[in-house]
């Protein structure tokens, strides 16, 4: 199974973009966004407070709906599924 | 009524939108909150454009590290208050036109005074929770709220038209942290042309408008991208959870 995650503003200077990942069957979206933001550790601490659940702020789209953080832990990625990761922008 | 001396000036847009145009862009106010790296091109922009009258809200002094993105400011305004240095430039770039500032912070006691009766909010703040009281406002008055935000080659803008498309509290929900944001001009200058082109669209009532889609601009890819936003439901600014909030606040 294929699967693209698509990293916005701050989380994609950390952690690139559009990075295909092959996740296992039954992989939830935390799992497969904190797979990759472990890569590197300020990436990580972008996107997860120190108990490893997403910061309040974070937006998290599966192929352009919305998703909740607090159902991020129990979605499951699909084949062909598109995750859009996102922070709000916030200068101006 | 437009003078002859209005109809030459503006002969290239009226091609565009007709004297009719003209005349809304002249009767109509716009309120622009922060005159800053968003403030200053969207109200150049709509300074020249003729929008009768723009009101310009900041409680800054120039700095010197302003100086990168904030156009509407020079060298020597540094110290001054952002307010008058807007007010003189953009007087002179547009004598047709009526400017008025206000040198105060937004904050939630005077954000629907400060706001009083425009035709729409130009957001040009540094931060959410001013841009939560914007959007507060804009909610409660039924006024189009044109939001922008910066930073480093990022950007993205929204126009919000309260009561029809998701408010900035159903499409960001949790402000990011503080921070001394790092920017470049030219990304200030790319989402604030959005944003003023989005206020005469919505004055002259032509094209589409931004809306119920968050415009994301990449300008180290140079690539821009739009997504799908919807209202939330349980929303605390427009939704069921507004109740919600105002409930918890009594307890």
């Amino acid at each position: 199974m294929t699967v693209k995650v698509r990293f916005f503003a701050r989380f994609r200077e950390l952690l690139g973009t559009d990075i295909s990942v092959e996740p296992e069957n039954g992989t939830t979206l935390t799992d497969l966004v904190r797979g990759i933001a472990k890569k590197n550790r300020e990436g990580c601490d972008a996107i997860f407070d120190p108990e490893g659940n997403f910061h309040k702020f974070v937006i998290l789209m599966r192929n352009g709906k919305r998703v909740e953080l607090r159902d991020a832990g129990s979605t499951v990625v699909s084949e062909g599924d598109e995750i859009a990761v996102f922070p709000p922008v916030a200068g101006g | 009524m437009l003078s002859e001396h209005e109809l030459e000036r503006y002969g290239r847009q009226i091609l565009l939108f007709g004297k009719k145009g003209q005349e809304k862009l002249k009767g109509s106010e716009i309120f622009i909150a922060g005159a800053g790296g968003l403030g200053s091109p969207v109200s150049i922009y709509l300074a020249v454009a003729g929008i009768g009258t723009l009101t310009i809200v900041d409680n800054d002094t120039v700095d010197r590290s302003n100086l990168n993105r904030q156009i509407l400011h020079y060298d020597r305004d540094i110290g001054k208050e952002k307010t008058a240095s807007a007010e003189e430039k953009l007087s002179q770039i547009n004598p047709d036109i009526t400017v008025k500032v206000i040198n105060k912070t937004i904050d939630e006691t005077n954000v629907l005074q400060l706001v009083g009766k425009t035709d729409g909010i130009v957001d040009a703040m540094d931060n959410y929770p001013s841009r939560y009281l914007l959007n507060k406002a804009a909610i409660k008055k039924k006024i189009p709220l044109f939001h922008g935000a910066i930073r480093g080659f990022h950007g993205q803008a929204t126009t919000i038209i309260p009561g029809k498309t998701p408010c900035l509290a159903c499409i960001f929900p949790s402000a990011t942290p503080k921070e001394v944001f790092h920017v470049i001009g030219a990304t200030a200058g790319l989402i604030a042309m959005v944003q003023a082109t989005e206020v005469l669209k919505y004055i002259i009532k032509d094209g589409n408008l931004l809306t119920g889609r968050l415009f994301i601009w990449d300008g180290l890819e140079a690539h821009a991208e739009e997504i799908k936003v919807e209202k939330d439901p349980r929303c605390t600014a427009c939704g069921l959870g507004k109740t919600a909030s105002s409930e918890r606040r009594r307890e």
